[in-house]
């Protein structure tokens, strides 16, 4: 198992609210899976993903990452974890700005006290199909290379498993597409993907579907056809498809 | 390696906004120079003065009326006679040789051209025991003294300016508007003691006092001890001399102060160290006030970039890489500064020098490196609350940040 939670919890004390964003949380990913966690904004499941991340800490329960109980790590070690087994990706890219594609790839490599780090890097880049562009500043591309580049990070160091906060957030259908394909490519050559979205229509482009509702898991199913099926009749997922579409429409084609 | 690619990687990043770069080093850039002309001006002044008091001779006595002993001078200031530098010459064994002098400002005038001039009358005593001597002509000599000659000889300076090109060996000039005969020109000296000689006009001692001034007593008697080992010795025997001289009685203050070079130096030693105090104070407080600048804008640069302190935290960073970067950066800014400081600290020097024409000022290597390491230090000092506050960042918070 390469991900093992128990009764995870977190809780923030707002002043004098106590929040609990993740209310208990029992989960399992195996190496291989590619997995969506779906929900409302506040149920909890970027919290999640902040804690398999290694990000956060828990307030309570148990996480063990590759059979080690991440519960009991040091910021370093967690720094360390982060750097070689976790590969992040944001929904606003999260690139700096002042920087070539190159230079953004190659951050990871640069914490991770790493040789050859252009070459890896360039690699990398031609992974995500954006090896010709690797001179140009974020601020010179459009957001779909932006989140390659951004995919191009994650990846630079073979992470066993990258986590995708809302991937496609801040992109247009088809460029959305694109992305989600990447990903596709990426798992068939084995990294496990854990995704967090409110899309319906993205999140069921994974092989399982975790829903969350108040900071607890209240489905986990495969997506199989018939839950495609069911998504449809539910108007979940078809709505979604003609509502982006009639979207594109009126704006016209963008960048 | 890695500090090396920090190091890149800050700069990169103090690039990307070079004008408020710039601004930050402004501060530690006034303050190094403060610093550094500073300096220039303290070691230029005490290697000046430093090169008169070389020239004053190490086994010198200076001798001059009026008691320092305790701090009020007495009323009889005038107490040195001719004679007194006559008697401690033959009766004290340590002393070589004396002179006295008597010195005063007159006009002096040679055709239309006229000067008002130092005038220095002395014995041909003086020639040896300063080691100045002429360069046409000839010194005073004891038959001048003796016979109250109006014979002078002119400092390097007023001959050229009096005379130009010619020289006036034999030429007669006006003194006070009294007749004298030039009979020696001395060769180029500057300073010696705090004294332009160049610009000085010597008389036989005895014709200065009597015949164009009308004094009894002389200013100061110059004394040379037989060795520079000596000299304590040397300077309790013209006490003893001097005191059995002028009849003064066990337990009342000498009516004379006596003072050699390293006195000399010690005291204006105590006045530079006044200036030095002050000075560095000045310097110190521009380079807090760079430190601030560099603090402020290092907030500033951690606050905006909270969202890439994020980032970097979550492809691995560690809290002391953070950290790093920022005191790098904070460091980079404050020896730019510092290395800019030096420059125009140095050329603000020189160009002191140039506009008043009388400092003179020389840069120490030292003060260099004093200026760079202080410059890197308040860097670091400045940096490290910046520093610190980002590599605590929540990554979570950090990466939400708008």
């Amino acid at each position: 198992m390469l991900i093992s939670v128990r009764q995870l919890a977190r809780v923030y004390q707002m002043g004098e609210h106590v929040v609990r964003a993740l209310a208990g949380v029992d989960l399992d990913i195996q190496a291989g899976e590619f997995i969506s966690i779906v929900g409302a904004s506040g149920s909890g499941k970027s919290t999640l993903m902040h804690l398999l991340g290694c990000l956060d800490r828990a307030t309570s329960g148990t996480y063990e990452l590759d059979g080690r109980p991440v519960m009991a790590m040091s910021d370093r070690e967690l720094a360390l974890v982060r750097n070689k087994h976790i590969g992040f990706v944001f929904q606003t890219f999260n690139l700096i700005n002042r920087t070539s594609a190159l230079d953004n790839v190659g951050i990871p490599l640069f914490y991770g006290r790493q040789a050859r780090v252009r070459e890896k890097a360039m690699a990398s880049l031609e992974r995500v199909g954006l090896a010709n562009r690797y001179k140009h500043k974020p601020s010179e591309m459009s957001g779909g290379e932006r989140q390659r580049v951004a995919i191009a990070r994650a990846i630079v160091n073979n992470p066993t498993v990258i986590f995708a906060d809302e991937p496609t957030g801040n992109l247009d259908t088809r460029t959305g597409e694109q992305i989600l394909e990447i990903f596709h490519d990426l798992h068939q050559s084995g990294v496990t993907i854990v995704m967090v979205t409110h899309e319906m229509s993205v999140a069921a482009q994974a092989r399982r579907l975790v829903h969350m509702t108040d900071g607890l898991i209240d489905a986990d199913r495969e997506v199989t056809t018939e839950l495609r099926r069911e998504l449809v009749q539910a108007g979940v997922l078809g709505a979604t498809r003609v509502q982006n579409e009639q979207h594109l429409e009126t704006e016209g084609t963008p960048s | 390696m890695f500090a090396f690619r920090l190091i890149l990687a800050s700069l990169r990043g103090l690039q990307t906004n070079l004008m408020r770069s710039l601004l930050a080093t402004l501060g530690v850039i006034i303050g190094v120079c403060a610093v550094v002309s500073a300096m220039s001006i303290l070691a230029g002044a005490e290697r000046e003065i430093g090169k008169r008091f070389e020239s004053m001779g190490a086994d010198q006595i200076m001798i001059v009326s009026g008691s320092s002993g305790r701090g009020h001078r007495q009323a009889r200031v005038n107490a040195l006679t001719p004679e007194d530098a006559d008697t401690i010459r033959d009766q004290c064994p340590l002393i070589r040789n004396t002179a006295a002098e008597f010195t005063s400002a007159a006009q002096i005038k040679y055709l239309q051209r006229n000067t008002n001039a130092a005038v220095l009358a002395t014995t041909d005593a003086y020639k040896k025991i300063n080691d100045y001597d002429v360069a046409f002509g000839r010194f005073i000599s004891r038959e001048d003294n003796r016979a109250a000659r109006k014979v002078c000889v002119l400092g390097h300076k007023i001959a050229n300016k009096l005379f130009g090109e010619v020289t006036p060996i034999g030429f007669r000039v006006k003194i006070k508007g009294q007749g004298f005969t030039v009979i020696g020109v001395m060769e180029k000296k500057g300073f010696l003691g705090f004294r332009e000689v160049d610009s000085q006009v010597m008389v036989p001692l005895e014709t200065g006092m009597k015949r164009l001034f009308g004094v009894r007593f002389v200013t100061m008697i110059t004394a040379q001890a037989t060795g520079q080992e000596k000299l304590e010795a040397a300077i309790q025997q013209v006490k003893r001399t001097l005191r059995g001289e002028h009849k003064i009685r066990a337990g009342t203050d000498d009516d004379f102060s006596i003072f050699t070079q390293e006195q000399a130096k010690e005291r204006v030693a105590d006045v530079t160290k006044i200036f030095e105090v002050v000075l560095y104070s000045i310097a110190g407080i521009s380079l807090l006030v760079g430190g601030i600048g560099i603090m402020n804008i290092m907030l500033v640069s951690v606050t905006e970039r909270t969202r890439e302190i994020g980032v970097r935290i979550a492809v691995g960073a560690r809290r002391i890489d953070i950290a790093a970067q920022f005191l790098i950066e904070a460091a980079v800014i404050s020896m730019i500064g510092g290395v800019l400081g030096v420059v125009v600290g140095v050329a603000f020097a020189d160009l002191l020098e140039k506009i008043t024409r009388v400092l003179k000022t020389f840069t120490p290597p030292s003060a260099i490196v004093y200026a760079l390491v202080m410059a890197g230090c308040v860097g670091i000092v400045s940096g490290l609350y910046p520093a610190l506050r980002a590599s605590r960042l929540n990554p979570v918070e950090a990466l939400r940040y708008e």
